[in-house]
Formats: structure tokens, C-alpha cells, sequence
């Protein structure tokens, strides 16, 4: 099973607590919903291998608790991300609002700027919606994310978001391809040498 | 005939090739080459652009075929060209003479600046070559020399290939090709002669003609006229007064720090000697026509500086030795080494151990001889250990690689807080010729993982960049880290801040060593806060928070931070920092008065009513709105433990280890568990404030959202708010009540620490010790590659050559790519540095020439300008065309130094030759000639001649010749008529 796999991704749940991250993370790996998910403590991982294209991707998912005062300690697992999914809910506008401080965070502890994001309106289930579709797809488009509508609870969108995302990832290069076969860009700027049967001057 | 066409009569003309010699088997698979290459036909090309040769791509196509069990390569040489449309090829071209041979004549190309010698020589845009495959075989006797053409010249009339086909004979070095080029009708043959001395006939243009025309053997008088191209080549090596400036840097200079040597944390650059070794002018008459000009053995009209056109090229020196290269590999030399500090300084592990509290000092020491210091800060020991170590000096001083003065000189510079009077904040910096920060230079280190140029580390690996070169090379590096170390051991337990460090947690984005010195800071910042609050006492303590703390914790918080629930973060920071007395923790409670006041509180079954009979402790500040829920009283913010700060490797550890645990349920829970101790700690400081609090109130003032409130209308009709905890929480033993029924209202100072910063402290100073030289360099590799790449951004913005800060951005996002990992190979490695090198050897170069042109002394701006130009180009193209030829100004440069050059060379002529000449006029005319006999002479001959007989078509007909001081060439192409042959 493990010879086939393409590459390990490390992808990171990020936002605000009770924005339904746990319930995305637990739909796309096992399937299933539970309405009385604890609230996670620090960090909580999960794997699952997908197949994008027909690349076998592992990934290891990282789900963070939301509270403020776990956030001193997460930023230390945005280290060595490839992608980062930055959820909020859809029915309630001060988890949309606080969005701006996380892609700060984002921005200031991540190792490097090629990493994949993406926006994850999640909830969209509920009825009181306070954030429209629209208002996630101007914010992802203003900070260049990938941005998709969810619903853990309904299974909506989520195998999606995480297919496309990795999708993304794939496609972007240099961004993993590295860890097993360092491929490098060849510079030469090696002088002419004598090769090729060329000579200058008289001869 | 009717026969013929029967079929069985087919049966029997069977061809028998069972019998095919080597030879006739050679010959189909040179024609299986051809066709395979799709060289067959006849296509023509359009006329060739001037100087396509050059700016246009070569490529070329191999295979190997055999003689017998002889190996030959065959290459197919071309100039890449747009794909001509093929009409041309559709129309019949059976009269058309083969591109190759009209190439003969073309002008446009005539002495390309590069290429291989066939195009130079015939001009030809595409041909093929078959030669020896190995390197040092040849074909060297005649007959097999013939066999070869033969072979060449029937695979070329079976195929009807048109390009021209080449047989490389004798040793490769002497470059002799025979060939040959079929077309309808028509044939060239390309011949060569190659000697080693220039026989006396032939060294001018009339000689050379003549052998041309006795080998046309036109039969046609007058002989149609012939044109001629001539280029003379001089070499000037000689640059006279053009000093090479660049000394190489005074290494006892440095101590002391004297100005003008090299000081520590700067990097050398330049090349020790002249990059440009070097010029050769070239000067042509492109277009002559025979008669007009005279060039024979008594008289010549070549004069060079009346050539028409003039062109330059430098001749760059190979690897010319260069500073900054050599210092950057020289470091990563230490890369491979695999000695440990010990092992190079030779001392045994054992002898060390005893040594060591003398050393602490033996480094303190040296930092603080030369100037006062202020007493209070070393306090009595420091007197203790100077002793000590005077005892022991006698026998460390002659052992040590690193003399006194130079190790004093690099630990001052490192760290400068030894004798500033400024406290140790751990923010000084004399350095002020770094970039700002926030400059895209600074934040470089970002992208290199290294670390900031204003940093410690970084300074620390350029000395050792630079101990490493001047300082007793590996041992002096083992020294100066064991000296650092030392430092670093004796800056812990004296609580003194480790200087050139930014505070705060580890920065990921930078190299793990400093990385560690962070954390040790971090450490020692901790220590110190610990050990000043126990000299404070309790005393202090019981002043600000005495029995009723509510009312003091109040007045101690300015109105303004009370407002905001947001500010919360912020505002935790700042007041901790100014009190630091509030910080204590113990590792156990054996405070036996602050216990007496708790002491009631019996385990974890203090249930609220319990609870609120204790005495508040640990507040931070009261929040603005919410109370508790039980008493209504106000609900505080406690005083928190600060999450322990990590390294990359501690991170790694832990996520490895938590991602262990595995995916499954019980997995998450001990997961969970794990990381509940800040949890757990932050319950108990909240409970510990907050006499009487449920879990509801933690909740509300730690995951809001988990509290919710709802209108309800109660009995009366009014509104209320009714708030319960969310469904998650009220989940039976979930971790969060889990964790609140074991929490006990202790206060953060009295709670077990959540980082223990002795043991950290000492794994670093451990992982500090045990680094070998060869991991030293390791880690500081990137601070060196990263200074390197600075200072080439440096001198290059000094010269501004377009190319170079093209090369740079490329080796800046190179290296970035390379360096972001673990590991990255020794070979990246390398190829970085070398870019490195190459960079500075450009710069050199570019410096080399400015100076040789007198580019600053020029005076007018515009030809200052165009001398500029002029030699940017240089540096970036293989020839250069001088604007106005010798009469132009960079031509009279030129001439000027060719000039002094040759008056150097006659200062001191033997005696002998003075004598034999006569009067002084000849002398005068022989001797000090403006330029050196030509270095190279080349003529091509070119006329269109019917052969072999007068009535013959017109061919195309041409000689090349070469003559030098050991070489003389003619390459002739002479193409016949073979209609009536």
C-alpha cells in the first residue's frame, strides 16, 4: 500500500473554536459526524491516504484547538505545512471576522510562502446564516486561497475541499516533491569551455 | 522477355550479400546514418543572417557505427534554423548547387568569435563528421585514409545527401579533416594541409594566392577575380602600469583591530590576481579584392591600425584564485571532517573535566581584561576565578591554536555587553553596517534559514569563516568553540543574557544552532526572573498582594487595560514583565506559609461552596464584564504560565511522538491528555483567583463560544439571559471536566513549572558541547553562504552589471531551495558555492577591465558612457566589435596600451641587437613597432571558377589558411564540375 504513495502532505486545520473543524477532519477521515465531538486539546492528528489524478497522496492532517490560549502553542505546527485549511463557520459572523488574524498568524509562522491555503465556509447546513457565499469567495480572493462551502454534518463539499487542495499542492512545484527525490533547478553558468569542438579565435 | 516477367524467373536473382566485406558493410551504415538524420535532398536554406554563427544555436546529433572492430562517432553539426517552408522541396531542384557548397562564399560569417573549427574554416552551416570514436585512436595511414573518403564519397552518391561529410584523420589534437560535398552533378572536395613551420613562401598574401590558383588550375585567363578577407590577431599579456590592485589582505592587521586589515565579522573579496590575463585585438579587412592590396616578403600594406574593423576579446585567467570563494570553501571543508573538538585539540575528555571551571573563567576573563568592569556584575568569584586561572595559565597559553589577542579581539566582537557599561539586555549591536531591518536584504536569512546579520550566530560563523582561513584553520575552530561554549555555560549560571539574540521563543525560520542559543536564552531569562524574585523575598510579595488581594490586584492595574477583553494577551505580557517577583515557581511546595493559608483545601473534591472560603491568589486583572456565576463576584484573569518555548528538534520530537499515538480513539485521548498540562495549569491559576468559580466561568473566560446564552422568558415574563455550556462540554467526563475536577486552586507560581528551564538549559549547553567541528559548520554553513551572497550583492551594486544581479537572484532562490532542508547534499552545497566563486570572479573581471580601459579618468561623459558600454560587453560576449576601429576611443586606448607594452619589450633588448642594427631611423622602425609581430594570421580565398574545364559550370571555390608561430594550416574547398568527368 505504502510503495505507491506518491508523497506525505502535512496539512493543518486552522480557525476559531466551534467553527467545526474536528467534525470537517473526522467526516473526510471516517465518515462520520458526531454532534458531541470533545473540544480538541492542543493538537490532534489524523492520516488518510487519498488518490488525486491517480497519485497516491498520504496526508497527515493536523487539527488544532481554536481557543486563544492554545494558539501560543499551535503556531509551532505550521511548521514544514504544505497546505493550510482555514475554516469558519457560516452562521456566525464573528468567526468570519477574526479570519484576517489568523492569515496573519499564518504568514508570520510559516516556514514557506508557497504553501497552499484554503477557506472552508463550514455549517452551511444550518439555517441562521450570517456570512453569504459570496463574502467567503471575495475574502479568498483577496488573499489568493482556494475556497469551497461545507457541511461536516451533511458530508457537502468536504471531500472535495480536501481533493482539491492536495490537487493544488501537487501541482505546485517544489512545494513537495522535494523530501523524496531533491530535485534541483541546474544552474550553469559554467564558463564555455572548450567542448563541443568549438574554438575560438585562430586555429 | 516474356519470361522475365514470370514470376519464378524473380525466385532467382537473388542479391547475396552473405559475402559483403567490412568495407561494403560500413559504407550501408553510414548511408542508414544519413537517412536516419533525414539528410538526403537537397534543402535549401535561406542566406545567412551576419553573425548567425554566433548569436544562432548550435546543436548536434551523435551515433557510433563500426569498421570492422573499429568505433567511429558520427556527429551532424548545425545551426538551428527556423524551419524553412517546404515548398522548396516539393519544386525540383536538380540544378541547384548544394547550400553547403554556395555557404563557400557567403561573407556574412567570416571569423566567427566562436565555433567549431569546419565553420570556421569552410563557413558551412551544417555538416557531418566521422571520427575515431575513442580519444587517443587515429587513422593514420594513407591507404586507410583513402578507404575512409571512398567510403564517404559512395555512401554520399547512393543516398544523394547533400551536406558535406567529413573524415577527422591523424591525432585528433592536429584537427585534419578530408571531406566531401556531392550535389547534382557537381563536387567539392575539402582538403588540408597542416605543418608546423610556415614555409618561407607562403607567409604572405602573394604566396598564398599562388598556391590557390595552382590548385584551382583554372584554365580560364584572365582568372576571374578573387576576393579576399584577412584578419590579424595581436595578443597583448602585458598590461604594464595596470597593476593588478587587489593585495591580498594583511593578516597582522587584524589584531587589534586596526584599520584597513581585514576586520572580523567582514568577508574578503576580490581576486588575488589579474582575472583578465589576456587581450587579443583583432583586426580585419573584410573585403579586398586581389591587387588592390600589397602583402608580400619585402612590403605589406596590412598596417593594423588601418584595418577597417577592429575587434576585442579578453582571455579571462582560468580559476583565478579569489577571497571570498576560497573562504567559503575552505569552511565547508570543515563539513567532511569527522575529529571531534576534543580529538583536534588534543586533550582527553578527562583532562577536560577538570580544567573546566578554569575555563569558564579563562573566557569571561578575556572578555573583561582589557577594560574595567563594573564590579557588581561579576561580583566576588570573578576575582576567585581570575586567580585560578592565572594558576593554570602556564601551561594552556603554548597548548592553545588561537593566540591571546586574536581570541580576545573575536570574543569582544561577539560579545560586546563584556565591557559596555549598557545592562545586559541582550539587544546590543555595535554592528551599524547591516541592512535595516525589515529590508529585503535583511530578511534574506528567512530564506536561507541561517540567521539575522545583526545576530550572534551569524557573527560567530564568520569568525570562525575566518579563524578557519588566517587563525589556525580547524584547531583554531575547535578552539573558538570551545571557547563559546564555555561562554555560553558561564552566561547561564551568572544569569547574564546572551547578547545579539532577538528575545522571545526560538525563531523557526532560522538555523537550529541559533535556534538553541535562543532557547538558552529564554532559559537564562527565566532563571534570572526566578532568582531576582526570590532576593526580593516575601517580604515584597505580601506587599503587593496582601490578605485582601482583590482590592490590591484592582489598584494595580491601570483603568484602561480593565476595559477590554481583547487587550487580555497583551496586557498578561507587559505586567509580567515588570513584575517578575509574581513569577515564582517552585518545582515543589515547599513554601510552608503560603501552604498554611490553603491549607484546608482537601484534594480535588473542593466542591464550590469549598473553594470560596479560600483566599484569592494569583490575580492578573479583574475582566470588565463577566462575574461569577455562584456569587456574582468578579471574575479575574489569573496569572498564567507562559507555554514552554521549542526548537525545530524539541517540535519535531513532539509531534513525532503525538503523532505516534495513532489515529484512534484511545490514541486521540492520550493525546489529548498530553498536552493538557497548560490546560490543567491554567485551571488551577483561574480557580486559584477566582475562590468559589465552577467551570461554567473558566469556560466563558477560556472558549467563549462554548458558553452559550439564550433569551428566555422567565415566569414573571421578563427577558433573561439563560447560558448553559455548549453540548460539547457538557459531555460526561470529557478531558475539559476531566481536567477542572482534578484542578486545585494553586496559583502559577506555585505550580510545578511547565518548562524547566534547568534541564533545558543543560540539553542545550549538552548539544552545544558535543558538537564536533564538522556539525558546527554544518549549522553555520547557511550564515556563510548567506554573508557571501551579501557581500557579491555588495560589490556587484558597487559595478552594477546587469548580468551579475541576474546570476544572484538565481543563486538566492537556489540556495533557498537547497537549504530549507535537513540535509541538503554536499554537491548543492557546492554548486552554490562555486556559483558564488564565478560571481566574484565576474566582478574581478569587470573591476580588472575598468580599470585597464580608465574608465573613471575618462573625462567626457559620453565616451565615458560608451567605454562603459564597451566593457560590460566584454565581460558578457566572446568578441566585441571596437566602434571606429583604431581611429575610435576606445581603439586609441587600445593602441596606447599595445604601445606601452611594446616600449616595455624594447627597454631592455640584448646588446647584440642593438649593435647589428644600423642607423637609427631603422632602429627606430624596426624595434619599437606600435604593436607585437600578429599572434595569429588568417586569409580566406574565395572565386567562382569553372573546373575542370572552361566550359565547365562555375563553381564556387575557397581556401582558408592560418599561419601562427607553430602552426600552418590551409583548408581548401574546391568543387568541380562532374557532368563530363
Amino acid at each position: 500500500m505504502d510503495e505507491d504513495v506518491l508523497t506525505t502532505l502535512k496539512i493543518l486545520i486552522i480557525g476559531e473554536s466551534g467553527v467545526g473543524k474536528s467534525s470537517l477532519l473526522l467526516r473526510f477521515t471516517d465518515d462520520t459526524f458526531d454532534p458531541e465531538l470533545a473540544a480538541t486539546i492542543g493538537v490532534d492528528f489524523k492520516v488518510k491516504t487519498i488518490s488525486v489524478d491517480g497519485n497516491k497522496a498520504k496526508l497527515a492532517i493536523w487539527d488544532t484547538a481554536g481557543q486563544e490560549r492554545f494558539r501560543t502553542l499551535t503556531p509551532s505546527y505550521y511548521r514544514g505545512a504544505q497546505g493550510v485549511i482555514l475554516v469558519y463557520d457560516v452562521t456566525r459572523r464573528d468567526t468570519f471576522v477574526k479570519l484576517d488574524n489568523w492569515l496573519n498568524e499564518l504568514e508570520t509562522y510559516c516556514t514557506r510562502n508557497d504553501i497552499v491555503n484554503m477557506l472552508v465556509g463550514n455549517k452551511i447546513d444550518k439555517e441562521n446564516r450570517e456570512v453569504d457565499r459570496n463574502e467567503g469567495l471575495k475574502f479568498a480572493r483577496k488573499h489568493s486561497m482556494l475556497f469551497i462551502e461545507a457541511s461536516a454534518k451533511t458530508c457537502d463539499g468536504v471531500q472535495c475541499a480536501f481533493e482539491e487542495l492536495v490537487e493544488k499542492i501537487i501541482q505546485t512545484p517544489g512545494l513537495w516533491e522535494s523530501e523524496n527525490q531533491n530535485k534541483g533547478v541546474k544552474l550553469s553558468h559554467r564558463e564555455e569551455g572548450q567542448g563541443g569542438g568549438a574554438c575560438g579565435g585562430y586555429c | 522477355m516474356a519470361a522475365d516477367s514470370e514470376p519464378e524467373s524473380e525466385v532467382f536473382e537473388i542479391t547475396d550479400f552473405t559475402t559483403a566485406s567490412e568495407w561494403e558493410r560500413f559504407i550501408s551504415k553510414v548511408e542508414e546514418v544519413l537517412n536516419d538524420w533525414k539528410l538526403i535532398g537537397n534543402s535549401l536554406g535561406k542566406p545567412l543572417e551576419k553573425g548567425i554563427f554566433t548569436s544562432g544555436t548550435w546543436e548536434e546529433k551523435s551515433d557510433e557505427i563500426s569498421f570492422a572492430d573499429f568505433k567511429f562517432s558520427v556527429t551532424h553539426h548545425y545551426l538551428v534554423q527556423e524551419s524553412t517552408d517546404k515548398e522548396g522541396k516539393d519544386e525540383l531542384l536538380e540544378d541547384v548547387v548544394p547550400q553547403s557548397m554556395q555557404d563557400l562564399l557567403g561573407m556574412n560569417n567570416d571569423f566567427p568569435p566562436r565555433a567549431h573549427c569546419l565553420v570556421r574554416w569552410y563557413g558551412l552551416r551544417e555538416f557531418v563528421v566521422i571520427a575515431p570514436a575513442a580519444h587517443s585512436d587515429a587513422v593514420l595511414s594513407e591507404s586507410k585514409c583513402n578507404l575512409l573518403l571512398s567510403s564517404v564519397s559512395i555512401a554520399l552518391g547512393n543516398t544523394g545527401c547533400q551536406v558535406p561529410l567529413f573524415v577527422q584523420i591523424h591525432h585528433k589534437w592536429r584537427r585534419m579533416y578530408v571531406g566531401e560535398c556531392q550535389g547534382p552533378g557537381v563536387r567539392t572536395d575539402f582538403e588540408m594541409v597542416h605543418l608546423r613551420k610556415v614555409p618561407n613562401q607562403y607567409t604572405h598574401l602573394s604566396g598564398l594566392l599562388d598556391i590557390f590558383k595552382s590548385k584551382i588550375g583554372c584554365p580560364l585567363t584572365p582568372l576571374p577575380p578573387v576576393s579576399i578577407a584577412i584578419r590579424f590577431t595581436y595578443v597583448l599579456q602585458d598590461w604594464q602600469q595596470y597593476f593588478w590592485p587587489q593585495q591580498p589582505p594583511d593578516i597582522d592587521a587584524l589584531v587589534g583591530g586596526e584599520v584597513g586589515g581585514l576586520e572580523f565579522g567582514k568577508l574578503p573579496f576580490g581576486a588575488c590576481e589579474d582575472p583578465i590575463s589576456e587581450l587579443h585585438l583583432a583586426t580585419t579587412w573584410p573585403h579586398l579584392t586581389e591587387g588592390i592590396i600589397v602583402d608580400n616578403d619585402v612590403y605589406s600594406d596590412l598596417d593594423p591600425i588601418q584595418a577597417p574593423h577592429w575587434s576585442v576579446r579578453v582571455r579571462k585567467a582560468e580559476n583565478p584564485q579569489c577571497l571570498l570563494g576560497d573562504f567559503v570553501t575552505e569552511f565547508f571543508k570543515i563539513c567532511r571532517r569527522k575529529e571531534s573538538t576534543d580529538e583536534i585539540l588534543g586533550r582527553s575528555a578527562f583532562e577536560e573535566e577538570g580544567k573546566e571551571t578554569a575555563d569558564i573563567t579563562h573566557a569571561l576573563s578575556k572578555l573583561t581584561e582589557p577594560a574595567s568592569v563594573p564590579i557588581h556584575k561579576l561580583s566576588v568569584s570573578n576575582m576567585v576565578h581570575t586567580a585560578k586561572k592565572k594558576i593554570r595559565k602556564h601551561r594552556g597559553v603554548e597548548e592553545s591554536p588561537l593566540n591571546n589577542d586574536v581570541l580576545n579581539t573575536i570574543l569582544l566582537f561577539l560579545f560586546p555587553d563584556a565591557v559596555s557599561e549598557k545592562p545586559l539586555d541582550g539587544t546590543t549591536s555595535t554592528d551599524n553596517n547591516n541592512p535595516p531591518s525589515e529590508s529585503e536584504d535583511y530578511n534574506l536569512y528567512n530564506q536561507f534559514k541561517s540567521a539575522p546579520s545583526d545576530s550572534l550566530t551569524y557573527k560567530l560563523a564568520l569568525c570562525l569563516c575566518m579563524i578557519n582561513f588566517y587563525h589556525g584553520g580547524l584547531k583554531g575552530v575547535a578552539h573558538l568553540w570551545q571557547e563559546f561554549v564555555l561562554e555560553m555555560r558561564f552566561r547561564w549560571e551568572n544569569n547574564f543574557l546572551i547578547p545579539g539574540l532577538a528575545s522571545g521563543p526560538p525563531d523557526l525560520r532560522c538555523c537550529l544552532l541559533h535556534q538553541k542559543l535562543q532557547m538558552l536564552n529564554c532559559c537564562i531569562e527565566r532563571k534570572k526572573a526566578r532568582d531576582e524574585g526570590k532576593k526580593t523575598s516575601a517580604s515584597d510579595v505580601t506587599n503587593i498582594y496582601p490578605g485582601d488581594a482583590g482590592k490590591a490586584g484592582d489598584q494595580l492595574v491601570p483603568d484602561n487595560l480593565k476595559e477590554t477583553d481583547k487587550e487580555k494577551g497583551e496586557v498578561g505580557k507587559s505586567w509580567d514583565s515588570w513584575s517578575d517577583s509574581e513569577e515564582e515557581f517552585f518545582e515543589c511546595l515547599s513554601d510552608t506559609e503560603e501552604l498554611k493559608g490553603n491549607g484546608q483545601e482537601s484534594g480535588k473534591k473542593g466542591g464550590p461552596k469549598e473553594m470560596a472560603n479560600l483566599r484569592p491568589e494569583g490575580r492578573l486583572y479583574q475582566h470588565g464584564k463577566l462575574t461569577l456565576l455562584h456569587n456574582g463576584e468578579p471574575l479575574y484573569i489569573p496569572v498564567t504560565q507562559e507555554p514552554a518555548p521549542m526548537t525545530e528538534d524539541l517540535l519535531e520530537e513532539q509531534s513525532e511522538v503525538l503523532a505516534k499515538l495513532g489515529t484512534s480513539a484511545e490514541g486521540a485521548h492520550l493525546r489529548a491528555r498530553m498536552q493538557s498540562a497548560c490546560l490543567l495549569s491554567d485551571m488551577e491559576s483561574f480557580k486559584a483567583a477566582n475562590p468559589g468559580c465552577s467551570l461554567e466561568d473558566f469556560v466563558r473566560w477560556y472558549s467563549p463560544r462554548d458558553y452559550i446564552e439564550e433569551e428566555v422568558i422567565d415566569e414573571k415574563g421578563n427577558v433573561v439571559l439563560k447560558g448553559e455550556l455548549s453540548a460539547r462540554m457538557k459531555i460526561p467526563s470529557n478531558m475539559w471536566v476531566e481536567a477542572w475536577e482534578t484542578a486545585k486552586p494553586i496559583p502559577a507560581r506555585r505550580q510545578r513549572r511547565l518548562f524547566d528551564d534547568t534541564r533545558e538549559a543543560e540539553k542545550v549547553l549538552h548539544y552545544l558541547a558535543i558538537q564536533k567541528p564538522a556539525d558546527l559548520a554544518r549549522h553555520l554553513l547557511p550564515c556563510v553562504i548567506h554573508a557571501a551572497v551579501l557581500k557579491v550583492k555588495e560589490e556587484e551594486s558597487l559595478e552594477n552589471i546587469s548580468s551579475v544581479k541576474k546570476i544572484i537572484k538565481q543563486i538566492i532562490s537556489h540556495s533557498s531551495k537547497v537549504l530549507h532542508f535537513p540535509n541538503p547534499e554536499d554537491k548543492k552545497l557546492e554548486e552554490i558555492i562555486h556559483q558564488i566563486t564565478n560571481v566574484e570572479a565576474l566582478i574581478a573581471r569587470a573591476r580588472s577591465l575598468k580599470a585597464k580601459f580608465g574608465t573613471e579618468k575618462c573625462e567626457q561623459e559620453e565616451e565615458k558612457e560608451d567605454l562603459e558600454r564597451f566593457v560590460s560587453c566584454l565581460l558578457e560576449q566572446p568578441e566585441v566589435l571596437v566602434t571606429g576601429a583604431g581611429r575610435g576611443h576606445a581603439g586609441r586606448i587600445i593602441h596606447k596600451l599595445f604601445v606601452n607594452a611594446q616600449r616595455a619589450a624594447a627597454m631592455t633588448p640584448p646588446e647584440e641587437e642593438l649593435k647589428r642594427m644600423g642607423s637609427p631611423e631603422e632602429r627606430r622602425q624596426n624595434s619599437v613597432s606600435d604593436f607585437p609581430p600578429p599572434a595569429g594570421r588568417e586569409f580566406i580565398l574565395r572565386t567562382t571558377v569553372p573546373r575542370p574545364a572552361p566550359y565547365s559550370k562555375a563553381l564556387p571555390q575557397r581556401m582558408y589558411s592560418v599561419l601562427t608561430k607553430e602552426d600552418f594550416r590551409l583548408a581548401g574547398a574546391f568543387s568541380s564540375d562532374t557532368s563530363f568527368f
